[in-house]
C-alpha cells in the first residue's frame, strides 16, 4: 500500500467518523461543528504521526543492522 | 453588547467563544424579595454584583437574619457532633420537608434544650453511677482489710489463750503477760477514713501523710484491679483503695485536707461487718436502679438523635440555602422608598426567558401585587467568562483554566486541547500495551462513575477520578501511536504484514555487519519492526523522533497563530490581522516552515543533504552556493527569499501597530482636546474622559514598550519553542528504553535462570516496575509536558488568558463552597 492510498483511507475513516458523530449525536449545529472540529483534529494527527514515520522509512538512509547476538 | 459589535470567521462553535453575557439589572419589591433570591438560586444562571461594597458586613440590612443562619448552623453541627459521638450517622430521607425557616429555628431551639437537656441528667446520672461504683469498691476492699485483720486479731488472741492454757512455759516472755491484756481491755478510740486514690500518686499520697501527721497515722492500700471511672472527670484511671486510722480529730482534718489535694475520693464506712454487708446490698440495688434509668435515657437519646438524623440533610441544606439566601439579599441595594431593592448582576443572554420566568413565578408564589422588573444595562465592564461545559471538556477547560480563564470570548484553546493535548501525551507515551492498561484504569472510573462521584474520595483519587476522560483519550492516543511505535510492552510486532528488510543473500553473513536491505514496499503501519533490537535502532529512531517532533511542533505553532486571527476577526481589531498576524505567520514559516519543508523533502528524496548545515549557512553565508546540501533546484533563491521575508517581518511587527493605535486615539480624541470647558452637569462625564484621554497619551510608550516585548518574545520564542517541542522526542525515547530495560532485564534475565521461584520474582519485579515507573511515573511526567506544550508553546501565540471566571448564585453549587471554607 503506497502512501497515497494508505491517506485515501485516513481520509475515508475521517469522513464516516464525521458522518457517524452527525447521526449519533445531533445536539444542533454549533454542538455539531464543536464535534466535527474534534473528529477532524484527531484524524490529521494521526494521520500526521502515520505519514512521518512512513516517509521516514521511505527511502532510508541508514539500514537495519542486527545486534551480534541474534 | 456583543453579537452586533461583533464579527467572527466562521459560524458558532460549542466552547469556542464563552457564552455572551449581559449585565441586568432587577428591581424587586421587597415582600417577594427572598422568594424571588431563592428561585434565582434554583435556575443558578446569575452573577449578583456587590452593590453594598462599602459596607461592612453588620451595616448591611440582613445582617440580623445571617447571625440568625449562623446561629442555626451551630446548632445543627452541634447535632452533627453528638450524632457522631452517639455513632448515629445522617441518612438520607426521600420524604420532602417544606417547612419554613421560622419553624425550622424553632424547632431546632427545642431539639436542642432537650438535648442538652438530657445530656445534663446523663451526666449526672453517669456521675452518681460511678461514684457508687466506687463506693462498692471501697466497701469491698476495705472490708477485706476489716475482715482479715479481725480473724488475724482472733487468731492471735487464740494463740494467746492456748499459750496460757499451756502453762508458764520457759520461752514466754515477761511484758507479753502485761501488753496484751492491757491492749484488750483499754482500747485506744481510733478513727479511720476510706477512700480511693489515683495509683501514680498513691506513693505521695503516702508520704504527706506520714510526714504530716509525723507518723501518727496507720494507712493500708490495696490495688484495684481493674481501671475505675473516675467521677469528677469521667475518665478511666488506675486507683488505689485506702484506709487510714488515726487518733484525733486534728489529725482528721489533716488527712481530709491532703486527700482533697490528692484528689482521693473519701467514702462513709461502717466497721462492723454487719452494717458492711448491709451497705453493701443497698449500694447495689442502688446501682442497679441507676443502671436502668441510664440505659433508659441513653436509649431515649440515640432515639432523638436517629429522628434527627433522618431530617438532617434537609436541615443543613435549607440553613446553608438561607444563608446563601441572605448573604445575596444583602449584596441588593435598598431602594431610596424602601420598598424596592435593586439587584444587578451578570447573565448569559440565553437565559434572560429563564431569569424572567423565576421572577414572574416568585410574583404569583409570594402574593405580591407588582412583579420584579428586569432590565438590560450597558455597560463597558467586561464581563465574566462562562463556558458551557459537559462532564468529557469540562476537565480540559479545566486544564485551560488552570493557566488562567480566558477573557469575555476570546478563542478558547479547548476546542483543540480536547485532542491535541492526548495527542501530545501519547506521542511521549506511545506503548499500546501499556495504553490498554491506562485504558482499563480510565475505563473502571468512568463505569463507576455514578457510584464515585457520590463517594467522598482521597485526594489523589480525586484528581484521577476527575481527569478520567483525559485519561481515557490519552489511552486511546497512546494505544495509537503504540502501534505506530510498535511497541507492546516494548515487543514489536508483525501486525501490518512482513517487514520491509532481509538479508543481502541466503547465507545472511552481511546482516551483522553491513546491514540488511529493504527489499519489499515500506511497512505499510508504523515503524517496522525488523528495527528493534538492531545496531541501528537507536540513530534511526532518534532521526525520526526528533524530525517528527518539530513537524508537530511547527504545526501547533501555526494552529496558535490561526487561532489569533480568528481573535483579530472576532473583535474586528485589524491591525492585529496586518501586523501582527501575517508577519508572524511568515517569520515562522519562513524559517521553521522551511525546516518542516525540508525534513519532508529529504525523506521523500532520499538525499545525503546536511539539514543543520543548510539552516545555519541559510544565515551565516546566504549567498554561499550549496554543494551537495542541495535538495531541490531554486532553493538557493528560496531561502534568500525567505530570510527576507523574516527580517522584514520582524520590523513589521515591531513598528507599525503602536503608531497606527496612536493615530486611531488621536482620531477618536481629536475633537475633545480642543472642546470647550465643560457645564457643570456634563462634568462628571467629560472627567472620565479627559482621564481616560490624559492616561493613554502618556501610555505611548508603554504600547510600543509593550509590543517591543511581544516582538522580541516572538522572535526569539519562535526558536526556543521549536526546540522545545523536542521534548516529545526526548520522553518518547526515555520511555522506550525504560520499557526495554525492564523487559530484558529483569523479565529475559529471570527466564534464564530456568528457575520457576527466580521467574515469579522477576515477573513480579517486572510488574511492580511497570506499573510503578512507566504507568505512573511517566504517565504523570508525560503528562506535565504535554501540559507545557499546551500552556507555553501553543497558547502564548494567541491566549491573554486575564478573563475571570462566572459565579453564578446557585444553590447546587453550595456544597463546593462548605467544602472549600
Amino acid at each position: 500500500m503506497g502512501f497515497l492510498i494508505t491517506s485515501l483511507i485516513f481520509l475515508v475513516v475521517g469522513i464516516i467518523a464525521c458522518l457517524c458523530t452527525r447521526i449519533c449525536c445531533n445536539r444542533g449545529p454549533s454542538t455539531n461543528l464543536f464535534h466535527l472540529t474534534l473528529v477532524i483534529t484527531a484524524t490529521i494527527c494521526c494521520w500526521m504521526m502515520w505519514a512521518i514515520v512512513y516517509l521516514a522509512q521511505m527511502k532510508p538512509l541508514i539500514v537495519p543492522i542486527l545486534s551480534e547476538g541474534e | 453588547m456583543g453579537e452586533i459589535a461583533r464579527g467572527g470567521c466562521c459560524p458558532p462553535m460549542d466552547l469556542f467563544r464563552s457564552e455572551p453575557m449581559q449585565l441586568i439589572q432587577l428591581i424587586i419589591p421587597i415582600e417577594s424579595a427572598h422568594l424571588t433570591v431563592s428561585y434565582l438560586g434554583d435556575l443558578g444562571l446569575l452573577q449578583f454584583k456587590d452593590l453594598n461594597s462599602e459596607k461592612s458586613p453588620f451595616q448591611r440590612t440582613y445582617a440580623a437574619q445571617i447571625k440568625r443562619c449562623g446561629e442555626m448552623a451551630r446548632k445543627l453541627r452541634f447535632f452533627k457532633e453528638q450524632m457522631f459521638k452517639a455513632g448515629v450517622s445522617p441518612k438520607c430521607s426521600t420524604t420532602q420537608f417544606d417547612a419554613n425557616t421560622d419553624d425550622l429555628e424553632i424547632k431546632l431551639t427545642e431539639i436542642e434544650s432537650e438535648l442538652t437537656e438530657m445530656n445534663a441528667n446523663g451526666e449526672k446520672l453517669q456521675r452518681s453511677y460511678n461514684e457508687l461504683l466506687e463506693y462498692k469498691l471501697v466497701l469491698q476492699k476495705a472490708g477485706d482489710f476489716f475482715h482479715s485483720a479481725q480473724s488475724r486479731a482472733i487468731e492471735q488472741q487464740r494463740e494467746y489463750e492456748s499459750r496460757q492454757l499451756s502453762g508458764e512455759s520457759m520461752e514466754t516472755p515477761l511484758l507479753q503477760d502485761q501488753e496484751l491484756p492491757g491492749d484488750s481491755s483499754k482500747p485506744v478510740k481510733l478513727g479511720f477514713l476510706a477512700g480511693l486514690v489515683p495509683r501514680e500518686k498513691s506513693m505521695a499520697f503516702e508520704r504527706i501523710l506520714f510526714r504530716a501527721t509525723r507518723g501518727n497515722v496507720f494507712l493500708r492500700q490495696t490495688s484495684v484491679e481493674d481501671p475505675v471511672t473516675d467521677p469528677v472527670s469521667g475518665e478511666k484511671t488506675e486507683k488505689n483503695v485506702f484506709v487510714v486510722f488515726y487518733a484525733g480529730e486534728k489529725v482528721k482534718a489533716k488527712i481530709l485536707k491532703i486527700c482533697d489535694a490528692f484528689g482521693a475520693n473519701r467514702y462513709p464506712f461502717a466497721e462492723e461487718l454487719v452494717k458492711q454487708a448491709q451497705m453493701i446490698s443497698e449500694v447495689s440495688g442502688k446501682l442497679s436502679e441507676l443502671k436502668a434509668t441510664i440505659d433508659a435515657g441513653l436509649s431515649h437519646r440515640v432515639n432523638l438523635l436517629e429522628n434527627i438524623g433522618t431530617q438532617f440533610e434537609q436541615w443543613n441544606l435549607l440553613a446553608r440555602k438561607e444563608k446563601s439566601i441572605y448573604h445575596t439579599l444583602n449584596m441588593l441595594s435598598l431602594d431610596v422608598t424602601k420598598k424596592c431593592l435593586v439587584a444587578e448582576g451578570w447573565s448569559p443572554v440565553f437565559a434572560i426567558k429563564q431569569v424572567q420566568d423565576a421572577l414572574h413565578r416568585a410574583a404569583i408564589d409570594s402574593n405580591s401585587q407588582v412583579s420584579a422588573i428586569l432590565q438590560v444595562l450597558h455597560t463597558r465592564e467586561l464581563p465574566p467568562t462562562y463556558f458551557r461545559t459537559n462532564k468529557v471538556t469540562s476537565s480540559f477547560q479545566g486544564i485551560i483554566d488552570s493557566y488562567g480563564v480566558a477573557k469575555y470570548q476570546e478563542a478558547n484553546p479547548t476546542v483543540f486541547t480536547v485532542v491535541t493535548f492526548p495527542f501530545l501525551f501519547a506521542v511521549m507515551f506511545g506503548d499500546w500495551g501499556h495504553g490498554i492498561c491506562l485504558l482499563l484504569a480510565a475505563l473502571y472510573f468512568i463505569i463507576r462513575e455514578k457510584k464515585l462521584s457520590s463517594q467522598k474520595l482521597d485526594d489523589i483519587t480525586e484528581m484521577t477520578f476527575g481527569g478520567r476522560y483525559v485519561i481515557f483519550l490519552m489511552s486511546l492516543f497512546s494505544i495509537y501511536t503504540g502501534l505506530i511505535y510498535n511497541e507492546f510492552f516494548s515487543l514489536p510486532f508483525e501486525l501490518f504484514g512482513p517487514s520491509a528488510y532481509e538479508c543481502r543473500d541466503l547465507s545472511c553473513s552481511e546482516a551483522t555487519t553491513i546491514g540488511l536491505i529493504k527489499v519489499r514496499r515500506t511497512y505499510p503501519f508504523g515503524v517496522d519492526p525488523v528495527w528493534h533490537g538492531s545496531r541501528s535502532e537507536l540513530p534511526f529512531l532518534n532521526s525520526l523522533k526528533m524530525k517528527m517532533s518539530i513537524l508537530l511542533g511547527v504545526a501547533q505553532m501555526n494552529l496558535g497563530i490561526v487561532m489569533s486571527y480568528c481573535n483579530a476577526k472576532f473583535f474586528r481589531n485589524n491591525v492585529n490581522v496586518w501586523f501582527q498576524f501575517i508577519p508572524q505567520v511568515i517569520f515562522l514559516n519562513s524559517l521553521f516552515g522551511y525546516l518542516a519543508l525540508l525534513i519532508i523533502v529529504k525523506w521523500c528524496t532520499g538525499s545525503q543533504a546536511d539539514l543543520y548545515h543548510v539552516m545555519i549557512y541559510m544565515f551565516l553565508s546566504p549567498t554561499d552556493d550549496l554543494g551537495e546540501n542541495q535538495l531541490f533546484a531554486g532553493q538557493k533563491n528560496l531561502q534568500l527569499t525567505l530570510l527576507l521575508l523574516a527580517v522584514v517581518a520582524v520590523p513589521w511587527m515591531l513598528l507599525p501597530k503602536p503608531f497606527i493605535l496612536k493615530k486611531q486615539h488621536e482620531a477618536r480624541h481629536g475633537d475633545e482636546s480642543y472642546a470647550p470647558l465643560p457645564n457643570t452637569e456634563e462634568s462628571l462625564q467629560v472627567e472620565s474622559n479627559h482621564d481616560s484621554h490624559g492616561h493613554e497619551e502618556f501610555e505611548f510608550s508603554e504600547i510600543f514598550v509593550h509590543q517591543l516585548i511581544h516582538t522580541i518574545e516572538f522572535v526569539l520564542g519562535a526558536v526556543s519553542n521549536t526546540a522545545s517541542y523536542l521534548r516529545l522526542w526526548a520522553l518518547s525515547l526515555a520511555h522506550s528504553e525504560l520499557s526495554t530495560v525492564f523487559y530484558e532485564k529483569v523479565l529475559l534475565m529471570a527466564w534464564g535462570y530456568n528457575n520457576w521461584i527466580i521467574l515469579i520474582v522477576g515477573l513480579i519485579v517486572f510488574i511492580f516496575a511497570t506499573v510503578g515507573v512507566l504507568l505512573v511515573m511517566e504517565t504523570l511526567s508525560a503528562f506535565l509536558h504535554a501540559l507545557r506544550l499546551h500552556w507555553v508553546e501553543y497558547q502564548n501565540k494567541f491566549y491573554e488568558g486575564d478573563g475571570y471566571k462566572f459565579h453564578p448564585f446557585s444553590f447546587t453549587l453550595l456544597d463546593e463552597e462548605e467544602e472549600i471554607l
